[in-house]
């Protein structure tokens, strides 16, 4: 292989990889949307939550307590970061986002509801876990596989892996089971779906749960790689954004491809921009699709017959 | 007397009255930070109270006026006043052009346009280094007066001047015109109001309102760093907005000085007393979405 | 004598659908115009199209002598084009005052520095109290504008659009939703605004309401022309009776 093509190569699995760390984040949004109309502004602090859970489990609880070794106890806080992630999505859900539905409430009380949740998250975390960015070392993340002139880090396959068999298990989820079915009638017409005795609120929460689930995971996936702070979610919200605003909201496909899309990019430019201008880059492009296409490169345009 | 002067007598009495009453550094500094805060949650509440208009990229004209002020100072030596007269204009420049996305775009997509934006600015502060200093940060800036005392003074004296300007200006027609535009805007449209000029100004005169409390940051700080000017800046005056009471004149200053001296008040309870922001207004937009005003009038209709 | 309202040939398709196909209509001034047709026949959107919501993909469209191609609603609404909507848009938390005073504002001449300075400008108050009486409903006058029936909804959106103090008022299904009382009202009040000479074109899809009030009557279906005459043409013509036979006919 030439070098040129193996550094082209490299760049896009690292892409992937990044892509698929994003996708498992942006997903969780783009369902809630789907199924709500609303935007989760908390969702990038369920990704932190899961991040701290995951910390805490790997090692202090499996490794100190149950003296599970390294690996495992990785793995095993991927559950927990699961387990997290759920938890909070329901909480959020009974506390916040139903008893909104059952007033009515327009569109902005439960933006700025999740706004609140986010702000509360995030101070409870600092209070909590303090300022200073914790070390969550993975142990994959120490182990190297090699093909040929490709290199890729036991941590890379295992969020590639991961983000697949979740994504794999979701779209089975939708197409073979009831609930899963319920939950695109819901996304499609809210009102007909209760109408022909779908439980909107139970499917609703469901939808939370599972895009928390995601969160949670992608959180515990995400601590080796990045800076782990209370804001460390804040710092990917935005381009949690983008990415669901390119793929067009409530579109699982084309948040899908977004993501990719947007890890690939940042692969390649972050040799040379600096993850500060990455930010930059991404933002700057969700700018102009929203100009441009406010409905996601995928979805049609709908005008608006009033 | 009308109520309103009576408001209005009141409040100056308070202001002139305050800083004797709160006589440490310590806390004569919270009341400079309080002032700052009450300009903020004003200028947001006109884009977003009688606006409607969803806008969460607030901080950026904060941190816009800061750093034009303190640039202007510092490297090309201009005078204090001229240069917040700059700052303020800048502001005001970059708010009209926000303003073309809020033509353009609704909800939340306004909403994740605006924070995509106060995050470029963020980012834009972070990494121009060459003029901003970046992270390292610009050191040993002065306030335009010597000590904390006069700069509340100056700080909330501005403030009551911009209440008194904004109070009117809800009142006229102009108030009209913004509130229609919230209420339901393809109506408003084909009763002749042209929904871009006027959101243009509300955007423009918000961002030069936040610019001006900015050109006071860093004097008071005495070091400025971007991270003053972030998402949770905006989230922060939003808050204040909301738990004051959205689309009133009174709310937001009542917001600001409630959730600037509640943290300081709680300082017993550690770092857990900042989740009073979260807190607050979480459960304000559950339960009372029209803030402490909105209780404070139901609280009277049941006395009555 | 050239027409007040003169479109011709205007087109307009949503995502693949003809909404509007080929349509040309002239409203005399002073008249009341009655547009009917069933249900997706694209009354609507040529409503729209006239009312500057939407611009047509082709065709022109001329309002008393000035081209109205690629004015935008604000500005149609500021050369005398008034028009209520079909789903109501009320200001809902402004009081029926209030409401209607925004309405007044096309009028307004203050300057914009003085709007930053204590005023207690009472201007069009009294204009807007006789308009609600007008709709009868002046009484309420500093009610929530959401508190009201939806009857009451509809005439206050009438009141509020006269504000404006129109030429041509058009009006997009204004007595859907209403009980037989408040559509005599409706009409008598309609009579009433044309009489001032105030040109009204009504958008109905119930053929029987428009019958004893508009001169001239346009039916539209599947977005096209099928006929225009007096009321008593569009009665007997046979393509209009199959196009309502045809599909639902609310009587």
């Amino acid at each position: 292989m030439t070098d040129v093509l193996a550094l082209v190569v490299q760049q896009s699995v690292n892409g992937v990889y990044l892509g698929c760390l994003y996708v498992m984040v942006a997903l969780g949004l783009t369902l809630i949307y789907g199924v709500l109309n609303q935007i989760n502004f908390a969702h990038a602090d369920f990704v932190t939550v899961g991040a701290f859970t995951a910390f805490f489990t790997a090692t202090r609880f499996a490794t100190k307590a149950l003296g599970i070794p390294d690996t495992g106890a990785y793995l095993l806080s991927l559950f927990s970061a699961l387990g997290a992630g759920a938890l909070l999505g329901w909480l959020v859900s009974a506390a916040v986002f139903a008893p909104l539905r059952r007033r009515g409430a327009d569109e902005l009380r439960p933006l700025i509801a999740t706004i609140g949740v986010s702000v509360l998250l995030e101070n409870g975390q600092l209070a909590l876990f303090g300022p200073i960015p914790y070390q969550f070392d993975s142990p994959l993340a120490r182990t190297t596989l090699r093909f040929g002139n490709i290199f890729m880090s036991g941590q890379s396959v295992l969020v590639v892996a991961v983000s697949v068999a979740a994504i794999a298990a979701l779209y089975a989820f939708m197409r073979f089971t009831f609930m899963g079915k319920a939950l695109r009638a819901v996304a499609q017409d809210r009102e007909t779906a209760g109408l022909m005795g779908i439980n909107e609120n139970l499917v609703i929460a469901l939808t939370i749960v599972i895009a928390s689930a995601l969160a949670g995971v992608a959180g515990a996936m995400l601590g080796p790689v990045v800076v782990l702070t209370p804001f460390t979610g804040a710092s990917l919200i935005v381009k949690a954004f983008a990415i669901v605003i390119i793929g067009g909201f409530g579109n699982m496909e084309g948040t899908i491809i977004a993501g990719l899309l947007v890890g690939i990019i940042e692969a390649f430019t972050v040799q040379y921009l600096g993850s500060g201008l990455i930010d930059l880059v991404v933002f700057a492009m969700l700018l102009l699709m929203l100009v441009v296409r406010p409905t996601g490169l995928i979805a049609e345009r709908k005008e608006e017959n009033v | 007397m009308t109520q309103k002067r009576i408001g209005f007598l009141v409040s100056l009495i308070l202001v002139a009255a305050a800083p004797w009453l709160l006589t440490t550094g310590y806390w004569r500094g919270i009341l400079v930070l309080c002032a700052m805060n009450v300009l903020l949650a004003l200028s947001l509440n006109l884009v977003l109270g009688y606006t409607g208009q969803l806008n969460l990229g607030q901080s950026a004209f904060f941190g816009i006026g800061a750093y034009v002020s303190t640039i202007l100072i510092k490297t090309y030596g201009w005078n204090f006043w001229l240069a917040a007269l700059a700052a303020v204009a800048a502001a005001g420049l970059v708010g009209v052009v926000l303003a073309a996305f809020a033509v353009r775009l609704r909800g939340h997509y306004l909403a994740i346009a605006s924070l995509g934006f106060a995050v470029i600015t963020y980012q834009v502060l972070v990494n121009w280094e060459s003029v901003t200093q970046g992270v390292r940060g610009i050191y040993g800036i002065l306030p335009p007066v010597p000590n904390a005392v006069a700069l509340f003074y100056l700080v909330a004296g501005i403030g009551l001047l911009v209440y008194f300007l904004l109070d009117n200006l809800v009142r006229s027609p102009v108030g009209d015109t913004l509130r229609a535009i919230r209420e339901d805007e393809v109506s408003a449209a084909a009763l002749g109001v042209n929904g871009a000029v006027w959101k243009a100004f509300a955007f423009g005169l918000g961002a030069a309102i936040a610019g001006l409390a900015g050109c006071f940051y860093p004097g008071f700080v005495g070091t400025l760093v971007p991270d003053a000017f972030g998402i949770v800046e905006s989230f922060t005056m939003m808050a204040m907005v909301i738990v004051g009471g959205m689309g009133t004149m009174i709310g937001p200053v009542i917001g600001a000085v409630v959730l600037t001296f509640l943290p300081e008040l709680l300082r017993g309870f550690g770092e857990l007393r900042l989740m009073i922001y979260g807190i607050a207004l979480t459960l304000v937009v559950l339960f009372m979405p029209g803030g402490i005003v909105q209780a404070w009038i139901a609280f009277k209709n049941k006395l009555a | 004598m050239t027409a007040f309202l003169k479109a011709e040939k205007l087109h307009k398709s949503f995502g693949g659908v003809r909404a509007v196909h080929d349509v040309s209509v002239e409203v005399a001034e002073g008249s009341i115009f009655a547009l009917i047709g069933p249900n997706g026949a694209g009354k609507s959107t040529l409503l729209n199209l006239l009312s500057g919501v939407h611009q047509p993909a082709s065709g022109s469209l001329v309002f008393n002598q000035k081209n109205l191609i690629g004015l935008r609603a604000y500005q149609r609404a500021r050369l005398g084009i008034a028009r209520t909507f079909q789903k109501i848009r009320l200001f809902k938390q402004l009081t029926l005052l209030e409401n209607v005073l925004a309405g007044f504002h096309i009028h307004q001449d203050v300057p914009l520095w003085k709007c930053f300075l204590p005023s207690s400008s009472t201007r069009f108050r009294a204009d807007a109290l006789e308009l609600l009486s007008f709709v009868g409903l002046d009484n309420r006058a500093n009610d929530r504008a959401g508190a009201l029936s939806y009857g009451q909804q509809r005439m206050l959106e009438i009141a509020r659009a006269l504000a404006t103090r129109p030429r041509l008022f058009m009006l997009d299904e204004p007595a859907a939703g209403l009980n037989a009382a408040e559509v005599e009202f409706l009409l008598k009040r309609l009579q009433n605004i044309n009489r001032r000479n105030v040109t009204v074109l009504v958008v109905e899809h119930n053929m029987d309401l428009v019958m004893n009030v508009a001169q001239r009557v346009l039916v539209m279906d599947h977005g096209v022309r099928i006929f225009e005459g007096t009321p008593r043409e569009v009665q007997a013509n046979p393509r209009v009776i199959e196009a309502y036979l045809g599909g639902e006919f609310a009587a």
